[in-house]
């Protein structure tokens, strides 16, 4: 097999290029919350090991493109077993890190099999709903791929990650909509839905009733999201320094290195979940500003390859990835700033992570995968 | 379905615009905001107390000086976030043994967000230690080392020297509308000239900011502002001389307290006072007041129990005798009637007078001299030796003939009494010179012949050993009334000359130098004349004394017992003053004073100043 020369020329370039600018924002930012003026040997590993991850999903980047990427469409039942199987496993086998279930090691790297797994879903579902395409718009055409996503999200929820099953909710949603299903019965699904979690928190709250899918930490930080002066010491600690290290960037920030809030450790996690925070505080609104117009570009660009797809398996992969990159964007920038409660959720190309990197790129391959082999325009 | 891939574009820019935006309100028009709050975060700003200026005597031995104390604060800024304020608390109660109540109390009353909160004052070494020790337990725990008020002498000249504390509600109001930056927990002057000169002993407390990480450890220091030291005082008073006097008039009176306890008609004295003043500029070279306490005590924390029992001792020794005592100056005031009957009857050195029986009668009242029988022929300035009464009862009707007694209650103002010395002490009284205007104010009557007769021997008027002296001073000098100073000069830190109190006159006396010649002959014979009353204790002295003595009258029983002189006559250098509050008789006051006048004159001898 090789990679005809012709499809590499149909490369839209904003992809990788926006990809690398926030990949090294990402590592610029790393090397300042790792405190790398310091000396620290902690800052230096991290940023060794982010590397090494950029390199690699590279490098897969690049294996992806050798394959049509309908060959997953063929595979995708053998794609879904796996999926499942993986994420059973987890549960039994896997370690555990901040109150989430969900590593693995593998030689040396710890690996976070739902980060992939929402990837693998996107595969999935894509052939779920390409090939359910008529019977969408009828309430039991919901059926099938509603179980199909129901079982991992299950499983990602036992692990104690929210946060994923949410982005998975969030793909199955994007994939639904753009697959053309019936907005009417989406609206009622999710809706109802919704409205039964709410309940569930309601009845908790009032009447002390046991919580589903819900851990009690998780229940607090939506409390603590909605009111942070609650416990300013405690669970609300997070998000008070996040905005104070975010506001207090201004306009032209503090500069590299220069960020109180990062460099003295007001801010917690700073590395992962909070690298935001500290772009804002270090490189102010212009670096804000930045960042999310390099999002906007992506995702934008994603979208436009959705819409140019060959067909419309194509279309649907490219639509879940930005569904899935949308979602994280949103929720941890406006988790940094107070809109959105405080999850787990990386940033996608910035925030420090091998599964979160790998995960994405892999995504980013997809895409130009899907890029490279759209129809030809026909002047 | 590209139509809803348009949809999917619209929710995402609307989505990042919102982020944009909110991004846009958190760093540009709340960033301000926020960038106080991160430097607030990260700064802490760390008291350097000043040292408190030092007092000194003229000869610039230290009298009040400060050691080295411990002062242990809490910083909210560096307490870690994961450490509840009540924890640090309470292992800091654990470690240091300090009762957590009172922690707690302190912790409460002064809490501010971001300053350092003082918990306890003057904590011992070893509390010291045992908090560095464990530092690590103890994050926003800080000991600063500071100074304590150290009374170099213990309990010398107390209530001169006064004591510091820390600053009351009412003070930190006053000193606040008065301008004055001061904050909760500061030590002030409370007495004395500690109070008196708070504003040039206290020095400038310095700051040190420093730049600390969210487990409040230090990071590093920003910036330091130095303290300022407080000015010191060179005073004018003597230590030997004070320490002497102190000793002699303390010892005198016990003595004479237990000498009363096995003689029932004897009164026990209740209180002494004692003053030596250079007459010619006002300068005080000692003062005492008796009983004493020691202004140590205050300042290492005095308990309640010490407090109250300080307090409601009936021998009231926080009194500032020489200064807050308003009593009747029995016959030394014969020197204020010998002015006004000089002046105003033409009364001269030999004039004659006639004591036929001890008895001055006006209508049917009698006024008994302190003899029972008559002098006989007596002249002005063997009258005055004396002290016969007889002579003055009969000087005090005439005056009262001439004008109600105006002119002599205007003598008396004119030699300063009546109204405040302005000595540079804080609660100094003026004393009172009673006439017709204010009897006829507080009683509803007019002056009598026999208020006047009672005021020529020194009873109705009251007066503070600070006006006596002042008022013999005017004698010895010649007609100038100084204000007696206790500070000679301030100096700072480096030496410097802050101010340089000259001698400042509060009245020129309009009296004639022939008056003054008169009343000193008077003096002289009072204490060196065979027939003088204060004669015996004088005569050996090297140096020749002219003094006066005055038994005062309480009504009780008990005798306020007087004695006002200078010396030497020709040329004086000293004047002083004795007083024994409820003594039994003057008499007992002319040891003390012509062993107070003889160590002076030694202390010269031995080179000492001036």
């Amino acid at each position: 097999m090789f990679l005809n020369r012709k499809l590499i020329k149909n490369v839209n370039w904003y992809i990788p290029i926006v990809t690398l600018l926030l990949i090294a924002i990402g590592i610029l930012s790393i090397c300042s919350a790792g405190e790398l003026n310091k000396e620290s040997a902690t800052g230096i590993r991290l940023v060794k090991k982010q590397l090494i991850s950029v390199v690699l999903g590279i490098i897969l980047i690049a294996i992806i493109q050798f394959f049509d990427y309908r060959i997953f469409q063929y595979y995708s039942t053998i794609i879904y077993i796996a999926t499942v199987a993986v994420l059973g496993m987890i549960l039994i086998i896997g370690t555990t890190a901040k109150g989430r279930t969900g590593w693995i090691s593998l030689g040396g790297f710890n690996f976070q099999p739902s980060e992939l797994a929402k990837v693998t879903m996107i595969l999935v579902l894509a052939e779920v709903i390409d090939s359910k395409r008529e019977e969408l718009k009828y309430l039991t055409g919901f059926i099938k791929p509603f179980l199909y996503v129901l079982v991992p999200t299950l499983l990602i929820i036992l692990q104690n990650d929210l946060g994923t099953s949410l982005v998975m909710i969030t793909i199955f949603i994007g994939m639904l909509f753009v697959g053309g299903a019936n907005v009417r019965f989406m609206t009622l699904i999710f809706g109802g839905g919704f409205s039964l979690v709410v309940l569930l928190i309601a009845s908790h709250l009032l009447f002390d009733t046991p919580l589903i899918f819900f851990k009690k930490y998780q229940l607090n930080r939506l409390i603590v999201f909605i009111n942070p002066g609650i416990d300013p010491t405690g669970i609300g600690y997070n998000i008070i320094q996040s905005k104070i290290a975010l506001g207090s960037g201004r306009l032209f920030g503090k500069g590299l290195f220069a960020g109180t809030q990062n460099q003295l450790r007001f801010l917690p996690e700073k590395h992962t979940d909070f690298i935001f925070s500290v772009i804002g505080e270090e490189f102010g609104f212009i670096g804000v500003l930045i960042v999310i117009i390099l999002y906007f570009i992506l995702l934008w660009q994603i979208i436009n390859v959705a819409r140019e797809a060959k067909d419309n398996y194509g279309r649907l992969l490219a639509t879940g990835i930005a569904a899935m990159f949308f979602f994280h964007i949103l929720e941890n920038i406006g988790m940094t700033m107070g809109l959105m409660p405080i999850t787990g959720l990386p940033l996608p190309f910035i925030s420090y992570g091998g599964s979160s990197m790998i995960t994405s790129l892999i995504a980013i391959g997809l895409v130009l995968n899907v890029n490279i082999r759209r129809k030809k325009i026909v002047f | 379905m590209n139509e809803r891939l348009k949809v999917f574009k619209i929710l995402i820019t609307l989505a990042l615009l919102i982020l944009a935006a909110r991004a846009g309100q958190l760093q540009l028009i709340m960033g301000d905001y926020f960038y106080e709050l991160s430097e607030g975060n990260r700064l802490s700003e760390r008291p350097i107390s000043a040292p408190r200026g030092k007092i000194l005597d003229r000869n610039e031995n230290i009298l009040v000086s400060n050691k080295e104390a411990y002062d242990l604060y809490l910083l909210p800024n560096e307490v870690s976030p994961e450490i509840s304020v009540g924890d640090l608390l309470l292992s800091l109660a654990n470690i240091t043994g300090l009762d957590l109540e009172l922690l707690e109390n302190n912790y409460e009353n002064k809490g501010h967000s971001s300053s350092a909160v003082l918990l306890r004052r003057n904590i011992s070494r070893e509390m010291m230690v045992a908090i560095r020790e464990n530092k690590d337990e103890l994050p926003g725990v800080y000991v600063e080392s500071s100074s304590l008020r150290d009374y170099v002498y213990g309990n010398l000249a107390p209530h001169t020297l006064g004591y510091v504390g820390e600053i009351s509600l009412s003070e930190l109001r006053a000193y606040s509308e008065q301008g004055y930056n001061y904050r909760g927990g500061d030590i002030v002057g409370k007495v004395g000239l500690e109070r008196e000169y708070e504003q040039y002993l206290r020095g400038h407390d310095g700051i040190e900011q420093i730049e600390v990480n969210s487990r409040g450890q230090m990071v590093k220091t920003l910036s330091i502002k130095p303290p300022i030291a407080g000015n010191n005082l060179i005073l004018n008073i003597d230590l030997e001389l004070q320490q002497y006097f102190e000793e002699i008039l303390e010892e005198e009176f016990y003595r004479l307290r237990e000498i009363a306890a096995d003689e029932p008609e004897l009164f026990p004295p209740t209180g002494a006072a004692g003053i030596v003043m250079n007459p010619n500029n006002g300068k005080i070279l000692a003062m005492v007041s008796v009983p004493k306490f020691d202004p140590n005590k205050f300042v290492s924390g005095i308990t309640y129990e010490e407090y109250a029992a300080l307090n409601n001792d009936p021998l009231n020794p926080m009194f500032n005798r020489p200064i807050m005592s308003q009593v009747n100056p029995g016959s030394v005031f014969k020197l204020v009637t010998g002015t006004a009957a000089i002046e105003n009857l033409g009364v001269k050195a030999d004039t004659k007078f006639y004591d036929k029986n001890g008895k001055y009668t006006i209508g049917e009242w009698e006024y008994r001299n302190w003899l029972s029988w008559g002098e006989g022929e007596i002249d002005f300035i063997r009258a005055f030796a004396r002290s016969n009464n007889v002579v003055f009862y009969q000087l005090g009707h005439e005056l009262y003939k001439l004008d109600r007694g105006e002119k002599m209650a205007w003598t008396a103002r004119q030699y300063g009494f009546g109204s405040l010395t302005g000595i540079d002490l804080p609660g100094e009284k003026a004393g009172l010179v009673p006439d017709n205007e204010w009897k006829l104010k507080t009683q509803g009557e007019i002056w009598y012949p026999g208020d006047a007769v009672h005021l020529a021997i020194g009873q109705k008027i009251t007066v503070t050993p600070i006006q006596l002296i002042n008022f013999v001073s005017v004698i010895a000098n010649g007609g100038t009334l100084y204000r007696p100073h206790l500070v000679d000069k301030i100096i700072d830190a480096n030496g410097e000359v802050v101010i340089d109190f000259k001698p400042e006159v509060i009245n020129k006396v309009p009296f004639k130098k022939n008056t003054y010649e008169i009343l000193r002959e008077g003096m002289v014979a009072a204490t060196n004349a065979s027939y003088g009353t204060a004669s015996r204790h004088f005569v050996d002295l090297p140096v020749k004394v002219a003094g006066k003595t005055g038994t005062a009258q309480t009504g009780a029983g008990a005798n306020h017992g007087w004695f006002a002189g200078f010396a030497p006559v020709d040329k004086p250098e000293i004047a002083i003053v004795v007083f024994l509050e409820e003594g039994n008789s003057s008499s007992y006051t002319l040891p003390i004073a012509a062993r107070v006048i003889e160590k002076y004159f030694s202390l010269q001898g031995d080179g000492g100043s001036e």
